[in-house]
């Protein structure tokens, strides 16, 4: 008989690689030209 | 800095709800950054319109003391905490998008000079901390926290050894309290200590990105002496942070060797995972940006998009620091801490002068 396999533990993404995603995302949304001007 | 860290978890398990339930805190950090924002300008106007010489205190320090008054009055209360503990998520993704306003010449030139001055710095950090503790008679763990806190990268740091040296709870929070206190207290001393030795940008940008502990104390440090301060102090932490999986990993052997921790088995793998990934990113934007895959409108923007987000983190830092909280921590550690951030702080202070001269940084 077999027995129940454990499920892979699921790996939660860093607050380091969400924010890599995120930053990289508002590049590219600069790049294609959706966000033309970003005052200061 | 810290893997452990990932977003503020809700208790639902809907996505939508887990970022409505961030938007309060959000919107806080946002509306106080900007609000320091519009006093910085409200007083300059002010300034000019009547013909004063008034002191120009920085949007940075605005959004700080704002953050405090807060924090330490009526506190932040729950429907906002979520949101306000995004601050570092800000921070991070502010030094991703900083990377545009890098050429890699200038990173991989500074970012030389900052490695070996981080280099002397660990070195005098981690030896001088553990004579302190010794000195003070602090529990050999909280010792080792404290070292690895004001060495490398304040609280991500002390939160990346704590399962690697297994450290008490309690004095995580002892060691964190005591790095946070110190934080604060250069967020005002740094840059009067600049003025008062006319430092040039560059000199004091490295000597805050050195000597400041956590990242978004030594941004927000850098920040208040100048934009070009604020970029190099930027560079010379993101540096010191790179080397927090070697020092944590020096700290897990040496504390499995005496049987008080567990043996680390893939080395490799716990470099990898306690690397802060965000220097990657910041890498790779900077290469974009030396590369032309940027435009000039495009990397004003996204340099403005930097600064946005770094509104929001200095906003974060005034809201998560509580007097209160912190003197609850105990003297000992705090006193160890600060006595180890003086001597750490001057001798940083005299590399960095000494570099300025010699290698015309």
């Amino acid at each position: 008989m077999s027995t129940p396999k454990e499920a892979p533990a699921k790996r939660r993404i860093s607050l380091d690689e969400w924010a890599v995603v995120a930053a990289l995302l508002l590049a590219l949304i600069v790049r294609v030209g959706i966000l033309k001007q970003v005052p200061w | 800095m810290a893997d452990a860290v990932a977003l503020p978890q809700t208790k639902s398990a809907n996505p939508a709800l887990q970022i409505l339930k961030l938007l309060p805190g959000i919107l806080l950090l946002a509306g106080i950054g900007y609000a320091g924002k519009v006093i910085e300008q409200s007083v300059a106007r002010y300034a000019k319109a009547h013909h004063l010489v008034l002191p120009n205190i920085e949007y940075v320090l605005w959004a700080i003391l704002i953050g405090l008054l807060i924090a330490n009055t009526v506190g932040v209360p729950e429907v906002f905490r979520a949101g306000v503990s995004t601050y570092e998520f800000w921070l991070k993704v502010g030094i991703v998008l900083l990377g545009s306003r890098f050429i890699l010449g200038d990173v991989l030139k500074l970012g030389g000079v900052s490695l070996g001055l981080v280099a002397l710095e660990l070195a005098v950090a981690l030896s001088f901390m553990t004579f302190l503790g010794r000195v003070f008679k602090l529990k050999p763990k909280l010792t080792s926290l404290l070292a690895i806190g004001s060495a490398v990268c304040g609280v991500s740091a002390i939160i990346a050894a704590e399962g690697a040296i297994d450290a008490d709870e309690e004095d995580t929070s002892f060691a964190i309290a005591a790095i946070l206190a110190l934080g604060a207290l250069s967020l005002f001393t740094f840059p009067l200590i600049g003025h008062a030795l006319h430092m040039s940008d560059r000199a004091y940008g490295l000597w805050a990105g050195l000597a400041v502990d956590n990242t978004a104390e030594a941004t927000a440090a850098g920040a208040l002496y100048s934009d070009a301060a604020g970029k190099l102090a930027v560079l010379a932490k993101t540096t010191r942070n790179a080397m927090i999986g070697f020092v944590v990993l020096g700290y897990a052997w040496y504390w499995a060797r005496r049987g008080q921790a567990q043996a680390v088995g893939n080395k490799a793998a716990f470099l990898w995972q306690k690397f802060p990934k965000f220097i990657l990113g910041f890498l790779l934007i900077s290469i974009l940006a030396t590369y032309h895959f940027f435009d000039k409108p495009q990397l004003t923007a996204l340099g403005n998009l930097s600064r946005w987000a770094f509104l929001l983190t200095f906003a974060g830092v005034g809201l998560r620091t509580n007097f209160s909280e912190m003197r609850k921590q105990g003297f000992g550690p705090f006193a160890v801490g600060a006595i180890g951030e003086i001597v750490i702080a001057v001798v940083t202070l005299g590399m960095v002068l000494a570099a300025d001269r010699l290698l015309r940084i």
